[in-house]
């Protein structure tokens, strides 16, 4: 989910970026989460479609066959043990932004399974946590603590490689990436390979979980790219609101059963 | 095996009951639920008529035609009344291509109720998480619109994920590539409907 092997220089074009052009947002903040089907938030959407072009001949060439031969190949003990070490290392992401949303029991609940992993589960190896009955992770990141802060997403967009974002979220994982504890800790012992390593890894760990439902959309989606892009919205909404509850709602009308009206000219 | 599924079956019924006053929609969720679960925990049942028995519940919990109707928004307007209809036709055809597998072969997955919450006067949002064998429970929520003594499906919500905003988003983004003909969209459906599942 956050790979950390972003060259620096992209991180901080990102960065840059994405800061001027939030501020810039917040001027006009784009309010379109009414779920009209016109407003699709995607100003970019040629370049846009050029790199979910781009970034589905990598998932198809190289990315889903690496998760394909992972989840094939490799026993189920060994991925959930690589799972629960990719998570106790997002877990500093995680207990910060809690706090920063203000939530000090998600922000407890992640400390607790953080210090329980590492400690008792062999530096996070095993999750001692959950058998002991600790709410499982909520992935909480900057892009969502932005959300909760009240700033609108911004345009849609999809990134090289990590593929669906908008502004808010893009600067998000910027901030997120930046500030991780265990990559400020890496390039102070020089061992950024670690990070090459752990950025792959989550890549293909994270792609293997979810190989028959991806396939299953691209197989019955008209319009994949504006498929995903509907759900990824959907889903950050979702994600930001999930300690209110509420949803929001589209209207469902009644539709009168009468016939057809009479076909409009086009304009 | 059964025996089981009935247990589970009875057992869920009661904390549906003490969350809302109308138990209707959640009574009949479960009771549309129940009947999938029973039906395609039957391996050895064939394909034809595994099809079939999907096709039944789909038109027993789900008001297709108004999914349908919803989803094409402030194009169904826009087409004539033959579009209308060869869209309807082909949209149904969408729904059963696009879900049929995942319930026919989805073994051992079982469901619970969690709640219910009113939405409008007509509308209930019934809370369910599917429980799966092989990963964590996913949260479902059912948008059931009462008419009369009837009750029916008018969206479902995964993770927050609503099948009909996306499905109208998707459909929007084929008309709009094509010009904001109606055509285009009748056309990409025709093509999908016609490829093999």
């Amino acid at each position: 989910m956050i790979p950390a092997s972003l060259p620096r220089s992209f991180l901080r074009t990102v960065i840059a970026a994405g800061f001027v052009l939030a501020l810039a947002g917040c001027a006009s903040a784009p309010t379109g989460q009414n779920a009209d089907a016109n407003d699709a938030n995607d100003p970019l959407e040629i370049p846009n479609r050029f790199v979910f072009a781009v970034n589905e001949a990598a998932d198809i060439l190289v990315i889903r066959p690496a998760a394909e031969v992972y989840r094939g190949a490799v026993p189920d003990p060994i991925r959930d043990a690589v799972q629960n070490i990719l998570n106790n290392l997002l877990s500093p992401i995680i207990i910060t932004n809690e706090l920063l949303q203000g939530d000090g029991q998600g922000a407890q609940n992640a400390a607790g399974r953080f210090l329980t992993n590492t400690i008792l589960g062999l530096g996070g190896v095993l999750d001692v946590a959950t058998q002991a009955g600790i709410p499982p992770y909520a992935y909480e990141d900057f892009g969502q603590t932005l959300g909760v802060w009240g700033l609108g997403e911004g345009p849609y967009l999809v990134l090289p490689l990590l593929g669906p974002s908008n502004l808010r979220d893009a600067t998000g994982f910027a901030v997120d990436t930046v500030a991780d504890p265990v990559r400020l800790w890496a390039y102070g012992a020089d061992a950024k390979n670690l990070l090459y390593l752990r950025g792959g890894t989550t890549a293909v760990n994270s792609r293997s979980l979810v190989l028959t439902q991806i396939d299953d959309l691209r197989r019955n989606s008209l319009d994949f790219y504006a498929t995903l892009r509907s759900l990824y919205h959907q889903r950050r909404e979702a994600e930001i609101r999930d300690r209110e509850g509420a949803t929001e709602t589209p209207e469902f009308p009644e539709f009168d059963n009468a016939p057809a009206p009479a076909p409009t000219p086009m304009p | 095996m059964c025996a089981a599924l009935l247990a589970f079956g009875s057992w869920t019924l009661h904390p549906a009951r003490a969350q809302s006053a109308d138990a209707g929609p959640s009574a009949f969720i479960q009771k549309l639920g129940t009947e999938a679960v029973n039906t395609f925990a039957k391996k050895d049942m064939p394909r034809q008529q595994a099809l079939g028995r999907f096709k039944e519940l789909l038109h027993e919990g789900f008001d297709v035609p108004y999914i349908g109707r919803w989803v094409l928004g402030r194009y169904w307007n826009q087409a004539t009344p033959q579009q209308q209809q060869e869209y309807q036709r082909l949209f149904e055809q969408m729904i059963v291509r696009t879900y049929a597998d995942r319930f026919i072969d989805y073994a051992g997955v079982t469901f619970k109720i969690t709640g219910t919450r009113a939405e409008t006067d007509t509308d209930t949002m019934v809370t369910t998480q599917i429980i799966r064998p092989d990963g964590p429970p996913v949260a479902v929520d059912w948008r059931v619109r009462k008419r009369g003594q009837s009750y029916k499906i008018i969206d479902v919500v995964v993770e927050g994920v609503s099948m009909g905003v996306t499905q109208r988003q998707e459909f929007s983004s084929v008309i709009q590539s094509n010009g904001g003909r109606i055509e285009g969209l009748i056309q990409a459906l025709r093509q999908k409907t016609a490829q093999p599942g």
